[in-house]
């Protein structure tokens, strides 16, 4: 999570699925293997990256197993690359596998519910830049609401593998239990602690769960949840940091909540992206000039798409 | 297989080693594509149009993806001149393509001044005038519409050019391309290129606003092919061919097939926009079909291919 990890190996590459479950109404998990090449550029892939996936040549499903709501747009053709984080990724030996967790929500999501094991993808990454976590943090808050998670499991996944020693607490929300994209819920924990979610659980960390209309776990939005949280906390500001994906009101939200407590505060940005890799100037952030009333556009495919809370503007 | 066949092309007194260009706003300033190809196999270079000031741009969504194109609404945002020839122009040094700036601005004076300041720059073989920008209020197309401003301006920045090479880009969005086509070769351009990007709309239905910031944007990749391959082969009828002003042509090119589409209209060089944010080594694929073709077609120089449309 170093800056000279920026891979300059970034490339374009082959993966093969290995697999593709739907794990909700209108998610889905993608396992994908990388060998050669591929598997030594994404073997560095950092939390927070990601990857443009050429989604142009994958079959539309049959009519019936297409989303009423989605029937109408999702007979576009799909041109352009779409970019997606990882939730996990891991090198063994020559192989690199990784998964990604995908919304079905247009187009190009609506047709990569057609892949299955052995398909081929073309997929250009490492890209951008992920989550910088400094020394010194006893403990690390995740916040993610609707599908914002992927990268935050990557995040879990990979500090507890390298065994950082950092206490990690996942947030999680959405609007209902449905729009949860989890795929194991244990619903043995106590209900006090909303209940767990698998995908954390299985890295020890603790997830607390809240859903607007209080479907699962806290009733509330999940930044009121975090809120409470940080309320009871004994925990320095500087003890603490805070990672969070999702909704950009949401993002809003936490960066809010940070810099009021003056807490260390990383936010991954999503925005619209043609190209990914720095040439088309469509991913622009609004960030702050330190030192300046002025603002400037940071690309977000280049220098983010994670990015400090303290420097975007809302 | 291919070694008596010569694809390099005489283009307005510069010896390109083949046709293919990556074009304005789709291939950075300099290096940024050579992660992913050799950017010395191209045969010319177009740096994102550069403007006397640093620009922002406008506000997002600043693209949206449409059936086989996309709009584009990025408001010439650049790192400015001075940041330019600091930052970029010494990479541009040691490029073998031939390197076109292109250049944009909102008044006349601004467009001769960035052509002046860089037109005795070694590393830089020519200038591409931008007066066909859909995305900015002051500047782009309002110069590009007219005849006589078009006249007025190339006929300026000719002079601030120097010895260097002028290209001309021209909007599709007029009446008559090739009265504007006319207009800025009697002014004094050496080269023109079309076409730009169309100006259009999406609209959000759920919503009823338009999906960009900005309104309207510039519509490009394969849905324009067809459009552009007429204009091309209208401007090397009327205007280029009794000139003999060669014409880089380009708009939707994905393949080498599209490229050689736009020869035969007429097309001296051919320009790879939006393909090279899917396909980011697309050119040098191109390339190579471009001389796979001349091979299967017995042509064993480029140059018979440029406007050798049949009627
Ligand atoms: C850095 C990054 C990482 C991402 N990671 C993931 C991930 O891990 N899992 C996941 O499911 N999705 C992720 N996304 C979003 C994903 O790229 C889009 O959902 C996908 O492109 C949708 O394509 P589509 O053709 O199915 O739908 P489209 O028709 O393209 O989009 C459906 C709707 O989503 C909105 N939309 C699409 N793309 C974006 C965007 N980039 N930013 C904001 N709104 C958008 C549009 O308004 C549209 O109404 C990520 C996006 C970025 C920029
Ligand atoms: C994202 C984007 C940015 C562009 N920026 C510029 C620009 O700064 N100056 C310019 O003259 N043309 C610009 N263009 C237009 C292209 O250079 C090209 O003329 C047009 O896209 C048509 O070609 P294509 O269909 O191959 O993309 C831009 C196009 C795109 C898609
Ligand atoms: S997506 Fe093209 S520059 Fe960021």
């Amino acid at each position: 999570m170093s800056e000279e990890c920026l891979s300059s190996a970034r490339g374009t590459f082959e993966a093969v699925v290995s697999f593709n479950r739907r794990i909700g109404p209108g998610f889905c998990r993608l396992g994908l293997e990388f060998s050669g090449e591929g598997a030594k550029a994404f073997a560095h892939f950092e939390p927070g990256q990601f990857a443009q996936l050429d989604i142009s040549n994958t079959a539309l499903p049959s009519p019936e197993a297409v989303p009423d709501h989605l029937r109408d747009a999702a007979g576009r053709n799909v041109l352009l690359r779409r970019p997606f984080s990882f939730a996990q990724m891991t090198a063994e030996g020559r192989k690199t596998t990784g998964e990604l967790l995908y919304g079905v929500v247009g187009p190009a999501t609506v047709r990569m519910t057609t892949l299955s094991a052995g398909d081929k993808l073309s997929i250009i990454g490492p890209l951008g830049r992920g989550f910088r976590i400094p020394e010194g943090k006893k403990t690390l808050l995740l916040v993610g609401g609707g599908m914002g998670t992927p990268p935050l499991q990557h995040l879990a996944q990979a500090l507890t593998s390298q065994g950082s020693g950092i206490e990690i607490i996942a947030f999680a929300g959405a609007r209902t239990a449905e729009a949860l994209p989890y795929e194991g819920r244990l619903d043995d924990i106590s209900q006090q602690l909303g209940f767990s979610l698998a995908e954390f659980a299985k890295c020890g960390v603790e997830s607390l769960v809240a859903t607007d209309d209080g479907t699962a776990g806290h009733r509330g939005l999940v930044t009121d949840h975090l809120l409470q949280w940080l309320e009871q906390s004994k925990l320095t500001p500087d003890e603490m940091m805070m990672c969070a994906c999702g909704p950009e009101a949401m993002l809003a939200r936490v960066s809010r909540i940070a810099a009021e407590r003056n807490i260390d505060c990383q936010l991954s940005m999503e925005r619209r992206m043609a190209c990914g890799i720095g040439l088309c100037q469509s991913c622009a952030v609004e960030c702050r000039v330190p030192g300046s009333s002025e603002t400037i556009y940071k690309m977000c495919c280049e220098h983010g798409p994670v990015f400090d809370a303290k420097e975007v503007v809302f | 297989m291919g070694d008596n066949i010569d694809i390099s092309v005489d283009f307005a007194g510069l010896k390109l080693v083949n046709p293919v260009f990556t074009v304005s706003g789709t291939c950075g300033y300099a290096d940024e594509l050579s992660d992913f190809m050799d950017v010395n196999c191209l045969g010319g270079f177009i740096t994102k149009s550069i403007t006397l000031a640093p620009r922002k741009g406008n506000a997002t969504p600043r693209i949206v993806e449409t059936d086989s194109g996309m709009l584009n609404a990025i408001g010439l945002a650049n790192v400015g001149l001075e940041k330019f020839i600091e930052e970029k122009l010494p990479v541009l040094e040691n490029f073998s393509p031939a390197v076109f700036v292109n250049v944009a601005g909102q008044t006349i004076e601004e467009y001769v001044a960035v052509t002046e300041r860089l037109s005795s720059e070694r590393a830089i073989a020519g200038f591409e005038l931008n007066i066909s920008c859909p995305n900015v209020k002051k500047g782009g197309i309002s110069f590009g519409r007219d005849p006589e401003q078009v006249a007025g301006i190339t006929s300026a920045v000719k002079k601030a050019a120097g010895e260097k090479v002028l290209m001309v880009k021209l909007s599709p969005a007029v009446t008559d391309i090739s009265v504007i086509a006319a207009a800025a070769v009697e002014a004094g351009a050496d080269a023109l290129s079309l076409v730009n990007t169309f100006t259009a709309m999406v609209i959000d239905i759920e919503t009823r606003k338009p999906v960009l910031a900005n309104r309207t944007g510039g519509l490009s990749g394969p849905a324009i092919k067809p459009i552009a391959v007429y204009l091309v082969n209208k401007v090397y009828n009327e205007v280029a061919k009794k000139r003999d002003i060669p014409l880089l042509g380009g708009g939707g090119i994905r393949t080498a097939l599209d490229a050689i589409e736009f020869i035969i209209a007429g097309a001296s060089g051919v320009g790879i926009g939006t393909t090279n944010f899917i396909e980011p080594d697309c050119a040098a694929k191109i390339i190579d079909g471009i001389r796979d073709y001349c091979v299967r077609n017995d042509i064993t120089n480029i140059k018979e291919l440029t406007g050798s449309l049949l009627e």
